[in-house]
């Protein structure tokens, strides 16, 4: 009787861990570990970047198809070869070169000089003794949400005041102070930053009797790596993709940086075509070649950083 | 340590504090204070530029009365894109959480995915963005696919929303498209949850939901209000929204009064949003004590 009971319960346990495994591996100890919940992350994953690469690849097919392909309606990934016609022609409309070393002296020392500045303000607002430290807290809030429209004209006019109206000087100049293309967001990244280091370091050297800024060149700023990547890159991007005070400030001025030239090929093309000196359905692949060509620079530097941007994102800190 | 040295270090460290936010504070005056008043002064005004001087003509609040009251410009352009965004930010920012907490998952691959996801950040800004919307890749076509048009119609009737959804709808890749920094933002925010506070709460037998509810979202909340408030702003400084168009070099007073009316709407808005989400925060709070 007795042994019959432990057999029974023996069986029943063996049975129930049989099934338990089945369940593990289906849906996994944790819900996160499951078969089923991988595939169906996947699935969304994989719709999701579908959304983000299609038209990515839709401008790179366009780009390199000859006239007889854009005409050809059985061709529409696929192109019989590749031609380089339109890059070319939209290489052309673009004055690439000249555009080109524009928008990089532009971001490249917008994106340097949001580092320096945003950089101190951030950490003064983390770690210091500021006098009215919530006020000024309070203004950095202000400065992001304020939008460029409120405060553009009479930059306008302080610019044309100041004789600098039309310089390229006008786009770099306000980097300088950690102004510029959503410099308060980056005192604010910065900020967030310095606030979850940890406190020991800035004891040890008050002590040694370092002074601040020496220590915040030796210690803290090369510390905030993860914080100074995500910074570098976000700024340039967003300045080279920054149409907006160029075309405000620049105005009249020849001398434009890629992203204001694109948004003025679009009326040149209509032009072309009402003159007669352009079919229309190329006008589409020559848009596209254009795009494709302001896009380039970001995205290698992207590719090239994404690596070590991907884990600056992932580490906050120091300390898990 | 006499009294006296301790004031003179304190004051020091004041002071080094001081140097530090010094360069910002006089960027702040010149590039967003001053310009800030002088607008405002600007929209009191008629501003007639000559080749010598600026001359200003005191209007009172003429500008704004014939923005708001006398033209259409404000009304046409600027409500039915309120209304879009007004759909847009909680999609925004739902779909963002979603992404970012899946992306958090340890996947194999989960970095070239990652990869893949972090690229609207440096393509949704500027034109290259706009030639995609020209082209109607923001178009997924499913209201015509699915007929969702006829329901809709049928739900919303002819209020002022129907179109307003119907165009977030039809734009949905857009709207995945505008949510790269805030997928980041998010990203960044999980990693400060600790893994102790997971462990601990599955030995405690907590159901993935259960660790949800308690765990992922409350320690996110600061990142959700950060990233209502960066779609807000997001979007109403975004290149194709139609008020930048309306506010150029023409006519300065009424320009700079436009550009205040617009700033007091964003103000409104910011301030509903934070409104919403203290409420809802505070509810929440309530009950996980």
């Amino acid at each position: 009787m007795k042994v019959d009971v432990a057999t029974r319960v023996k069986q029943k346990f063996s049975t129930k861990r049989g099934l338990r495994q089945v369940k593990y591996t289906i849906l996994g100890r944790e819900m996160n570990q499951g078969l089923i919940f991988k595939l169906i992350l996947y699935g969304i994953f994989i719709v999701t970047s579908y959304v983000y690469l299609n038209p990515i690849l839709k401008m790179l097919v366009k780009m390199v198809m000859s006239a007889k392909d854009l005409i050809d309606p059985t061709v529409t990934w696929i192109p019989s070869s590749v031609y380089l016609g339109h890059v070319v022609e939209a290489w052309k409309l673009l004055d690439y070169p000249k555009s080109l070393s524009i928008s990089v002296l532009i971001a490249i020392s917008t994106a340097v000089l949001h580092c320096i500045s945003c950089g101190l303000a951030g950490y003064a607002l983390a770690r210091l003794d500021v006098p009215f430290k919530k006020t000024i807290l309070f203004l950095v809030f202000l400065a992001f949400i304020i939008p460029p429209q409120v405060v553009i004209l009479p930059t306008i006019l302080m610019y044309t005041k100041l004789g600098l109206n039309g310089h390229l000087l006008t786009l770099i100049l306000p980097s300088i102070f950690g102004f510029g293309v959503k410099g308060a967001l980056f005192v604010i990244i910065f900020r967030q930053f310095f606030s979850t280091q940890p406190k020991a370091l800035e004891e040890a050297a008050r002590i040694d009797g370092a002074s601040a800024l020496r220590f915040y060149i030796r210690v803290m700023f090369p510390l905030a790596r993860p914080a100074i990547l995500v910074v570098l890159l976000f700024s340039f991007v967003w300045t080279w993709n920054d149409t907006y005070y160029p075309r405000m400030f620049l105005g009249s001025s020849g001398d434009m940086p890629l992203a204001l030239k694109m948004s003025f090929i679009d009326s040149q093309l209509t032009t072309f075509i009402k003159n007669g000196g352009l079919p229309e359905y190329l006008a589409e692949p020559i848009k596209m070649g254009a795009s494709f060509l302001v896009i380039l620079p970001p995205l290698i530097l992207y590719l090239v950083a994404q690596r070590y941007f991907v884990e600056s994102v992932e580490r906050t800190g120091l300390v898990e | 340590m006499t009294p006296k040295r301790i004031l003179s270090a304190k004051r020091s460290r004041k002071l080094e504090g001081s140097l530090f936010i010094a360069p910002w504070l006089i960027g702040f005056i010149a590039f967003l204070g001053f310009p800030l008043v002088f607008s405002l002064f600007m929209s009191f005004h008629t501003v007639k530029i000559l080749p010598k001087k600026i001359v200003y003509d005191f209007v009172g609040v003429k500008y704004y009365r014939e923005i708001l009251f006398n033209s259409s410009d404000l009304y046409d352009k600027l409500i039915p894109y309120f209304q879009e965004v007004v759909i847009m930010i909680p999609v925004i920012v739902i779909f963002a959480f979603m992404i970012s907490i899946m992306l958090n998952q340890k996947l194999p691959g989960r970095f070239l995915f990652r990869a893949i996801f972090f690229l609207p950040v440096i393509f949704s800004t500027g034109a290259v963005l706009m030639s995609f919307i020209n082209q109607g890749e923001g178009n997924l076509g499913f209201l015509e696919r699915f007929n969702i048009g006829g329901y809709m119609d049928m739900f919303l009737g002819d209020s002022s929303w129907a179109k307003p959804v119907k165009t977030v709808l039809n734009q949905f890749v857009l709207v995945l498209w505008y949510s790269g920094v805030q997928i980041l933002l998010f990203i960044a925010g999980l990693q400060t949850i600790s893994t102790s506070a997971y462990e601990s709460a599955r030995i405690d037998g907590a159901t993935p939901w259960e660790v949800f509810w308690k765990i992922t979202l409350p320690a996110m909340s600061p990142f959700i209000l950060l990233n209502l408030i960066y779609t807000v702003v997001d979007m109403f400084t975004f290149p194709s929204n139609p008020v930048i168009s309306l506010i150029n070099t023409g006519n300065y007073g009424f320009n700079s009064a436009l550009a205040w009316i617009y700033f007091a709407i964003i103000l409104v808005f910011l301030g509903i949003v934070i409104l919403i989400y203290s409420r809802i925060n505070r509810k929440n709070a309530g009950v996980n004590r």
